[in-house]
């Protein structure tokens, strides 16, 4: 492939006086792709993030953006560019809702018409309400809305690269879950660059289409996520990517779709999955309803197939 | 609306209005209240403060407080400013003792150790009145700016804002109602602590206090201290109706 990769890492090293964080890593990341940094805390991965806005500057090696060396952008410019997301959102406390999103079109001086009809279009995006949140103040949020607006704000100024590290970190399971679903829908739409970073495995299976496992400041391995369930580099990143739990996870990966058989008429409706559910969910109803074929029913509550517990065994996954 | 109801809408903004009429009335009563301070003090042969006009002293008295406080302002939050900066860092374990440990000192030993350095009158008592002051708007700019959450600065770093950005439009207002309390307390402090300044010569609303001491006269030391409390009160209020209220 000849295409300028977005981000461009050559041997980037990151050194905190006579500590390396960070050991001359190597990664393209083409536009458009979600990639994950993933790994244990102090491997690196929020350091490497951080310093493709310089907010940590690299010690060795070369970052380049759309092909330019960011030494030779500004700082603030090249950060005005990039959207930024972080685990606790530093949403601006004294400002409200929609003054927090509107704040790098503000900097980078965008007529007011347009901002207000960005901030709109985002909040509207993002599920809240412009009526009901706009005027808020970041205390009256709860976590998931606060980090909404955090990801809102992010992408305000329409930036083609999103930086997140650990966005979803400090939320309860459920609200994290939803926020994932809809960050993969909503990158679905807008196909921005995004470089993630979680130490969540199955957050990061969920949403990378290029997953980067990270050990000590080097990159053990990277890949599609079904790569590397299938060919886990070594001990490390098989036991990170759940061990022998690592059958369920690929299942995840796979919608009931893929295996889907044409309408069995026999099968009752019930119990039954919807073909963009997963595999691993399916498995879960038939072990349930001590089942080996289940319906596939869609949304409308139309059968539409049959799914087969020996077609998943039999290598489907 | 019931008189509670008024007060608690109006009530802020008007508190400083009402002890300035206070403090007014207080002025043109004080010289014409022979009667009721003879009864205060029978034994004095004068029940008045005779050697100044009291409006002449308060006038002073706020000139001294006027000038030393706005140059621990200055020096208070720019100090705080200083080592709070990436190039200033060096410094703020230093400003941070110095403001703990200020607050320890009082005032009359501030007093004591100007004078064999600036002499009598005016000059030391504003000296005594700026570094006494200084303490607790360093202490309080340093607890405002260093009370941000390192998140939210963070963010601001990462979204592009410039230094100055970050200085004008994220800290400073975030800080600023800890930086005013700080303000308020050495203000008031100040007035009070102004007074002091009549044992070393200087022209305040200490000196009929100085002199109902030194003469036994009771009736100098209420008219002096009235005029300093209403004073004090005058501009605390003011200060509550001038912070901005938090959400």
């Amino acid at each position: 492939m000849t295409e300028t990769p977005r981000i461009a890492l050559k041997g980037v090293t990151k050194r905190f006086g006579a500590e390396t964080a960070v050991d001359a890593i190597s990664l393209n990341i083409a536009a458009g792709e979600f990639c994950v940094l993933v790994g244990t805390s102090g491997c690196g991965k929020s350091t490497t993030l951080r310093m493709i806005n310089r907010l940590i500057e690299h010690s060795d090696g070369e970052i380049h953006i759309d092909g330019q060396p960011i030494r030779e952008i500004d700082p603030q410019r090249l950060r005005r560019r990039i959207g930024y997301a972080i685990q606790s959102t530093g949403l601006f406390p004294h400002w409200t809702v929609a003054r927090n999103i509107a704040l790098v079109p503000g900097l980078l001086k965008w007529p007011r018409a347009r901002t207000l009809e960005r901030v709109e279009e985002l909040m509207t995006l993002l599920g809240l309400a412009p009526s009901e949140f706009a005027d808020k103040y970041p205390a009256q949020l709860s976590g998931g809305q606060a980090q909404r607006v955090g990801v809102a704000r992010a992408l305000a100024a329409d930036p083609e690269i999103l930086l997140m590290d650990e966005p979803f970190g400090a939320l309860d399971p459920i609200t994290r879950e939803s926020l994932q679903e809809e960050l993969r829908r909503l990158q679905g739409r807008i196909r921005k660059t995004i470089v993630f970073v979680t130490h969540d495995m199955d957050e990061a299976l969920k949403l990378a289409d290029r997953l980067v496992v990270m050990r000590a400041g080097r990159i053990v391995q990277q890949g599609s996520p079904a790569e590397l369930l299938a060919a886990p580099a070594d001990e490390f990143v098989a036991s990170l990517l759940g061990g022998r739990d690592r059958g369920l996870k690929r299942a995840a990966l796979t919608p009931v779709a893929r295996l889907m058989r044409p309408v069995d008429a026999r099968l009752p409706m019930e119990p039954a999955v919807a073909p963009d559910e997963d595999l691993r969910l399916a498995l879960s109803v038939m072990l349930w309803h001590r089942v080996e074929t289940l319906a596939v029913v869609d949304g409308e509550g139309r059968a539409c197939g049959s799914l087969h517990l020996s077609d998943l065994m039999g290598g489907g996954i | 609306m019931s008189a509670v109801a008024i007060w608690h809408r109006y009530g802020r903004g008007l508190a400083p209005l009402l002890w300035g009429a206070g403090l007014v009335g207080l002025l043109a009563w004080l010289p014409r209240a022979e009667g009721f301070f003879r009864w205060l003090a029978p034994g004095a042969r004068v029940v008045i403060y005779p050697r100044d006009d009291f409006t002449a002293l308060l006038l002073n008295h706020l000139a001294l407080v006027g000038v030393a406080s706005g140059l621990a302002i200055l020096l208070g939050v720019g100090a705080a400013l200083v080592v709070t900066r990436p190039w200033g860092r060096d410094f703020l374990p230093l400003a941070s003792q110095l403001a703990a440990m200020g607050q320890t000192f009082p005032p009359v030993a501030v007093l004591a150790l100007a004078v064999p350095s600036l002499g009598f009158g005016a000059l030391p008592t504003v000296v005594a009145l700026v570094l006494y002051g200084l303490l607790p708007i360093l202490r309080n700019g340093l607890a405002g700016i260093e009370g941000i959450d390192p998140a939210v600065r963070e963010a601001a770093r990462g979204m592009g804002m410039s230094p100055g950005q970050v200085l004008w439009r994220l800290e400073l207002p975030l800080a600023a109602p800890v930086m005013l309390a700080g303000i308020r307390t050495s203000v008031t402090v100040g007035i009070a602590t102004a007074a002091i300044g009549s044992t070393i010569g200087a022209k305040t609303l200490g000196d009929p206090i100085i002199a109902g001491i030194v003469n036994g006269n009771s009736a100098y030391i209420l008219q002096g201290a009235l005029l300093i409390g209403v004073l004090a009160l005058t501009l605390d209020s003011l200060f509550e109706a001038l912070t901005p209220r938090r959400r």
